[in-house]
């Protein structure tokens, strides 16, 4: 019986990859981020210059053989500092996101499924979360918190957590009235058993598709925040942070700019087209037509 | 007996990524002048899709692959959009399933009604409230002048399906094609609404077209029916006699279910409708047949005439199912 | 009447979550970065100094106190006094707001004219160029960072091509840039939002009715297909003016905009205690009051909620 299980599980996700892949952008995109990933990966142990050494003799070269993505406003390679950097600003976003969508589906989960008064003490937490436009939330937290990892780490995830929170107990709330959760209820068994077993199970897609989304949005907020000068302090060459050092030689030296945005970019746009495929894949009723009489 | 709508040789498919599903599969049929024609079968036997077709609304991924809808003899699959538009709404009047979704929640009801008159007799909607007040008064809306104002959250279920029908009889039509007009609401307001359509049957000679799951309904109020099953027509005859008399075994177990159980559902036969992206190869019914023979999964009956009704079962009238082109 | 009487309620309703905002931001504030009467006197000041500030802030009164205090002096309308301008933070707010106002009108109308006929086209025509191109700027609007947006912008307009300022508001072609960047910002979404309420609305059974009825096409889009969907495209309207706020705080910096979200920033880095903190509750504020009206409006054009408003109040 278990066996049949996994085997069903195993033909299921063997569908779902199949329609993943034959969304081509998100195809696409998944490479492009295991390519960042190994890039990252390989910046741990290797990097072409070391990114802290600055060189005043070879300022803010445009790119060459030497350095490929050129040099910055005080010497440093910015291609290396691009490989070393990726690693603080896809990290925070990971954990952020990680941290953010555990802290909100739980709340989420015990918010919808108990509901009563520890609901709407939930529902009020969130409801104040919510009243700061999200990027004002990450601000106020960074300056209260002061610079640092573990600060924007916090900052990213304590703005992320409320919509989780809304999703998953919305989606617990439809589910709940479902004659077969009632019928679990009805058998005995605990809350958590319910929640655990039943309940996560049927929203976990929602979950991993948006939890994709928030991977995109997060890497663009812990961006901003090293831009705007809040984020990491210098000079870890967080992306977001390279891009704030470089925006006064924006006139004369454009490379120092354009490089660090692209790779933001090009990880966010892929973290997006992959929710694309992902949310496909997990649920083809989400592709619809329009036809007129 | 003037036939006003004749379904020839009709096939509609559904391409969809999994295979294109045969949702009909070769129908012949036709409408009389003012008589009520059933159709009845369960959910996934093509009825909807047949209803869709015959009033020209089906709508991708669903696409007719071969056959003529003729109605008064003008094949309706061969019209050009605004000739066919001409025909909906004035000719062909449709009632829907669920009252509560095919109304649009942002308007009154009366200015979906008048809509009607609007799109075939031009002008402004507002010179039709009278005729749409009248309309409700046949269709037995109560205090129809405040009514027309109302929005459709606050009206009932069957309140609801006055005003569809309503809407479909507002052309005066010549054929009223009503796809399961009762199944989403309750008993006694079914038969409020079944006396309704017959009520308007009588007086304005029109031809109905009615679909439904509930077997049971459909003898009681049609002249004929149809018995549809996995795409295509297992029998066809007038009501009272297939009511003594059943001749496919579809059409028995049927009604065998429905003098056990008073529920009148049908989906109390055992098995369920095969799969339309593959369907069996012979008679489609021959995996739930407890009379099957063993061409049954191997030849497929033809519909053909026996005393009168037409059948396709191998083991009614000659014993061939009709002239097979393999004999 | 009944309008009145919702609007009411709706505010009533987010004091709540207003005064859990002001417990939020007296958390920030007073309890997490430290001294703030050692801020305001400054690293070199007397410990006599500090404590005389201590007191006149009411810091020595134990913290439910400083709470209550800190609400009251709010109520009154008075958000402190700037330390670095020693001028009342509520001027200094007052005179930097019509410039966001401006930014963000107008980039919201930039917005608007691009996004809606985009999203209307290419839910009609699913397999166009036009269809590619929808669907390309709503990637690039969620996924460029729009700071970095703004200085390609600036590199590009500004500095190569030389057509436009890149920075200041002297003119108006001073606010082509800032707002086209803050358009950007919300376009991606509204597009794809319009894009799929109207595949969405255009599926619902109501419009199979309409066609039963034999509506032209043109009836049938206008009014059973595009009028239902603009309740989502209004909702996501309102959702938005979160992003506008917190992208024009952004778009601002970079483009040296005088408006609140340049005058946050150059708070932060004044280390302006009270002025930072009388900025981010006045957004909040503003935030907590559009969505008020947003959602009234939203009654205004469901007739469905607005009746469930006219039963319950």
């Amino acid at each position: 019986m278990l066996k049949k299980i996994s085997e069903v599980k195993k033909k299921r996700l063997k569908e779902m990859w199949k329609v993943f892949k034959s969304n081509k952008a998100a195809y696409i995109s998944l490479c492009v981020i295991i390519s960042i990933l190994g890039m990252i990966l390989v910046g741990l142990v290797y990097t072409p210059y070391d990114p802290y050494d600055f060189n005043l003799r070879r300022v803010r070269q445009p790119p060459s053989l030497n350095h490929l993505l050129g040099t910055d406003e005080l010497g440093r390679d910015i291609l290396s500092r691009v490989m070393v950097g990726g690693r603080y600003t896809i990290g925070i976003s990971l954990i952020s996101v990680l941290i953010g969508t555990l802290l909100g589906t739980t709340l989420g989960l015990i918010s919808g499924y108990f509901g009563g008064k520890i609901d709407a003490l939930i529902q009020r937490i969130v409801d104040v979360a919510l009243s700061f436009p999200t990027t004002l939330l990450a601000i106020a937290l960074m300056v209260s918190l002061g610079p640092g990892m573990l600060s924007l780490i916090m900052a990213v995830s304590i703005s992320t957590f409320p919509v989780y929170a809304r999703l998953v107990r919305g989606a617990v709330l439809q589910l709940i009235n479902e004659d077969y959760i009632t019928a679990v209820k009805l058998l005995g068994r605990s809350s958590w058993h319910i929640m655990y077993r039943h309940v996560l199970p049927n929203v976990l897609s929602l979950i991993v598709v948006q939890s994709t989304y928030y991977l995109g949005f997060s890497i663009l907020l812990a961006s901003s925040l090293g831009f705007l000068g809040l984020g990491i302090p210098p000079p870890t060459p967080e992306w977001g942070a390279m891009i704030g050092g470089g925006r006064v030689y924006l006139f004369s030296s454009p490379h120092i700019v354009v490089f660090p945005g692209l790779f933001i970019m090009a990880t966010a746009l892929s973290f997006n087209l992959i929710g694309d495929g992902l949310r496909d894949a997990l649920d083809p009723k989400s592709r619809m037509f329009f036809r007129r009489f | 007996m003037e036939k006003i709508l004749e379904v020839i040789d009709l096939r509609v498919y559904y391409d969809l990524p999994q295979g294109s599903v045969k949702a009909i599969d070769g129908v012949d049929l036709d409408v009389v002048k003012g008589e009520i024609l059933g159709i009845a079968g369960e959910s996934g036997s093509g009825k909807s899709t047949l209803a869709l077709t015959v009033s020209g609304l089906l709508r991708p991924p669903a696409k007719v692959v071969s056959g003529k809808v003729l109605f008064n003899g003008v094949d309706i699959l061969k019209l050009k959009n605004d000739e066919l538009r001409s025909i909906r709404g004035s000719k062909i009047g449709m009632i829907f399933q669920d009252p509560n979704t095919y109304l649009n929640p942002i308007y009154t009801v009366g200015f979906q009604v008048g809509e009607v008159f609007e799109a075939h007799r031009g002008g402004s909607l507002r010179k039709y409230l009278d005729e749409v007040v009248k309309l409700f008064k046949a269709v037995k809306i109560a205090d129809p002048e405040r009514r027309v104002n109302a929005y459709p959250h606050q009206m009932s279920g069957g309140m609801k399906q006055r005003v569809l029908i309503s809407m479909a009889i507002a052309g005066e039509p010549e054929l009223i094609v009503a796809d399961e007009p009762t199944s989403a609401l309750d008993v006694t307001v079914q038969a409020e609404i079944v006396e309704l359509l017959n009520e308007i049957r009588d007086r304005m000679n029109t031809s109905v077209i009615f679909i439904t799951h509930d077997l049971a309904l459909l003898l009681e109020i049609s002249n004929r029916v149809a018995i549809m099953y996995a795409g295509k027509l297992v029998e066809v005859g007038k009501s009272s006699e297939m009511l003594k008399d059943p001749l496919h075994p579809y059409t028995k177990a049927l009604l065998s279910s429905l003098r056990y159980e008073r529920k009148k559902k049908l989906a109390s036969i055992k098995g369920s409708i095969p799969s339309l992206i593959n369907p069996p190869s012979g008679c489609r019914f021959h995996m739930r047949c407890p009379y099957a023979l063993p061409k049954c999964s191997q030849v497929e009956p033809k519909l053909v005439d026996v005393n009168g009704r037409k059948v396709a079962c191998f083991l009614v009238g000659d014993g061939y199912g009709g002239s097979d082109k393999s004999h | 009447m009944s309008l009145m009487r919702y609007l009411a309620k709706r505010v009533s309703h987010s004091i709540p979550t207003f005064i859990g905002a002001l417990l939020f931001m007296f958390i920030l504030v007073r309890v997490l970065p430290g001294d703030p009467a050692r801020l305001i006197a400054g690293p070199e000041a007397l410990e006599q100094d500090v404590q005389r500030i201590r007191e006149q802030l009411g810091l020595d009164k134990p913290l439910y106190l400083q709470f209550v205090d800190y609400v009251t002096t709010l109520l009154r309308g008075d958000l402190g006094t700037s330390i670095k301008f020693r001028t009342p933070v509520i001027n200094e707010i007052m005179a930097r707001l019509p410039y966001t106002i401006v930014l963000a009108l107008v980039a919201e109308a930039i917005a608007i004219s691009v996004a809606l006929p985009l999203g209307i086209l290419s839910a009609l025509r699913p397999n166009s160029k036009l269809s590619y191109v929808s669907s390309t700027i709503s990637l690039l609007g969620a996924s460029a960072p729009i700071f970095w947006v703004a200085l390609m912008f600036i590199y590009v307009f500004s500095v190569s091509l030389r057509w436009l300022p890149s920075s200041g508001a002297d003119s108006p072609r001073h606010i082509i840039l800032p707002a086209t960047t803050l358009a950007l910002l919300l376009m991606g979404n509204l597009t794809r939002i319009t894009r799929s309420s109207i595949i969405e609305a255009s599926n619902s059974n109501h419009v199979l009715t309409a066609a039963a009825k034999g509506l032209r096409d043109r009836a049938i889009l206008v009014r059973h297909v595009l009028k239902n969907a603009m309740i989502p495209i209004v909702t996501i309207m309102g959702l938005q003016i979160g992003s506008l706020l917190g992208g024009a705080i952004i778009t601002e910096t970079v483009y040296a905009w005088p408006g609140i979200g340049s005058l946050l920033i150059d708070a932060i880095f004044f280390r302006d205690y009270t002025l930072i903190q009388g900025i981010i509750l006045f957004i909040v504020l503003t935030f907590i009051a559009i969505n008020i009206i947003v959602d009234v409006v939203y009654a205004l054009i469901d007739p469905r909620i607005r009746d469930l408003l006219w039963r319950t109040s």
